[in-house]
């Protein structure tokens, strides 16, 4: 499936519509040089057909007026043959055409909307599982937050007394030195669990995962009118990963691309996300945009959790994107992009053959 | 007629900490307090007949506090509560709201919220007992009514006046007039207005 999207974001829809052009002209061709009673015409059908497996509707739209029309023609341009015989040729053939196009459009639309609803349910999946992550994890600290600041409160108040208590005061104290260890215990084990030793990781291929996250982001994309442009270096080696980790990461940085761009007219919000080999052992993936960039200041902070210039938005994104990349043994960092904009470069180590003989091993 | 009993605070969660703390805290103010880690050991405590308050939290283990409060409902046990909850959850606390809780604080609570909150809970609690124990008063003294003062009262209750209340009951004027003053002594009560309204207490319109 990734192969399939990667043809198609390269471009190389091309190869087909030539041979669509090729198909037509050479129907047209037959039609015009045949008699009015060979229904010839009816093939354009099968192009029709073909179409709709690898066109967008108005592709399929478009090269249906052109079958319509070259039927026509043809009809017009034949010289020999039953007058009659023609006039009822074109008219199933032109009746033929028309049906075919509505069917398959009709099931185009349908496997689109299908496509559209499952990228969208991926999307609110992801971001209701980290809602649901942030607010456990809110109330983890809470619990010994609440205990701390009543203890705080108990201390002042019997150091506080007309006659000190010191000896509760002391208990309140050590109290507060417990809850707040208590406190940074569950901060580690966060910390832990971000670190990814829990997640089986797995050997990617760094283009597939940034088409997916591209598949994932199309929708946003899409509504917000930008330019999306992609240059992948083909036949990368392999990192090791977490799938979903990684695509999220894409996600978010295509995200903030996207909204950093959206103050700029139309035909030129543009977004280039790239792979590369970096060095030997690292790869990277790029996410560039020509929106109003980063003051130069700020680029650390902006991968602090809750630093955000947005109105809405937890400033999460690029804080959790940070930590998937860190639990990946990768390096995440922004730059300032010439003329204008932002880019965003992740790097990652490439698997080493010597690990890749080891997990073969594995089940 | 004043409550002078010494208040007492009940504290129900499941985290030890914030107990212990709680109890540390409510000590230093010089109240009673009585904690524990689930509702069940709070039902199985025998609870002294003092001027009370519940500091309930929400989410627990066993039994959460927003169903313990319609339990309490249920039972017949009225005491007021004050809700501590590590989720500021707004539908919960617009029900437990809605079911009388006294508050609902979030964690961590600012301690003068809480204290407040407590203060709040153990008034409403005094002046509820106090309620109670006046109605109990009222009760044992218009039992003590005869049976002739009791006829009178219920004519009062309903604004009849002396000479429609002596037909009534066929009796003279005199003698109704007679019988009301003693209600008035027995009920203590100082004017029509306060009998009528004990009359309305008592049920008898």
């Amino acid at each position: 499936m990734e192969r399939e999207q990667l043809a198609a974001y390269a471009g190389s829809n091309r190869l087909v519509v030539l041979l669509l052009a090729a198909l037509v002209l050479g129907i047209f061709a037959i039609d015009t040089l045949t008699d009015l009673e060979i229904a010839v015409a009816v093939l354009y059908v099968a192009v029709i057909l073909l179409s709709a497996r690898s066109l967008r509707p108005r592709g399929t739209l478009v090269l249906s007026g052109i079958c319509l029309t070259a039927t026509v023609l043809s009809f017009l341009l034949t010289r020999r043959g039953s007058l009659d015989a023609g006039l009822i040729n074109c008219g199933l053939s032109l009746f033929a055409i028309a049906a075919t196009t509505y069917l398959s459009m009709s099931a185009q639309m349908a496997a689109s909307a299908e496509r559209q609803a499952r990228a969208r349910l991926a999307g609110v999946t992801r971001a209701a599982a980290i809602g649901e992550l942030g607010a456990s994890i809110a109330h983890e600290i809470n619990q010994p937050l609440a205990a701390l600041v009543v203890y705080g409160n108990a201390g002042l108040r019997w150091l506080g007394a007309p006659s000190p208590n010191l000896e509760k005061t002391q208990e309140a104290l050590e109290a507060i030195v417990e809850q707040a260890g208590r406190a940074g215990d569950v901060v580690n084990r966060i910390r832990s669990l971000a670190g990814g030793t829990a997640v089986p990781f797995q050997p990617l291929a760094i283009n597939e995962v940034v088409a997916e996250g591209i598949a994932l982001a199309r929708e946003g994309l899409q509504a917000a009118r930008v330019n999306l442009h992609t240059d992948f270096t083909p036949e990368l080696p392999e990192i090791l990963g977490d799938r979903v980790q990684l695509t999220q990461v894409v996600l978010n940085l295509i995200a903030n691309a996207t909204e950093s761009v959206a103050g700029l007219s139309d035909g030129e919000r543009n977004v280039f996300v790239t792979t590369r080999r970096f060095s030997p052992d690292q790869l990277a993936f790029m996410v560039r945009d020509n929106g109003a960039g980063i003051a130069p200041g700020k680029l650390d902070q902006v991968f602090d959790a809750f630093y955000t210039t947005k109105a809405t938005g937890m400033g999460f994104g690029l804080a959790i994107s940070r930590t998937f990349v860190e639990a990946h043994g990768g390096k995440i960092w922004a730059e300032q992009s010439r003329p204008q904009g932002a880019l965003f470069v992740v790097s990652l180590p490439v698997v080493s053959p010597n690990e890749s003989e080891t997990r073969r091993d594995e089940p | 007629m004043t409550d002078e009993k010494k208040p007492m605070v009940f504290v129900i969660d499941d985290d030890k900490a914030l107990r212990d703390g709680l109890q540390l805290l409510l000590e230093s103010l010089s109240l009673d307090v009585a904690c524990f880690a689930s509702t069940r050991e709070f039902m199985a405590f025998a609870r002294p007949d003092v001027p009370s308050c519940l500091v309930l939290d929400v989410r627990m283990p066993v039994q959460n506090g927003l169903d313990f409060q319609q339990q309490l409902a249920r039972d017949g046990i009225d005491i007021p509560i004050v809700f501590i909850s590590g989720h500021g959850d707004i539908p919960i606390s617009v029900r437990a709201m809605k079911a009388g809780a006294i508050e609902f604080l979030s964690k961590p609570f600012r301690e003068q919220e809480l204290l407040d909150a407590i203060d709040l809970g153990l008034r409403r609690d005094r002046d509820r007992r106090e309620e109670v124990a006046r109605n109990a008063a009222l009760r044992a003294a218009y039992a003590a009514l005869s049976a002739g003062e009791k006829d009178v009262l219920a004519r009062v209750a309903r604004g009849l006046p002396n000479r429609q209340i002596a037909d009534e009951l066929g009796v003279s004027e005199i003698t109704v007039k007679v019988r009301r003053g003693h209600i008035m002594r027995k009920l203590s009560a100082a004017t029509l207005a306060d009998l009528v309204e004990m009359a309305i207490t008592l049920g008898l319109r």
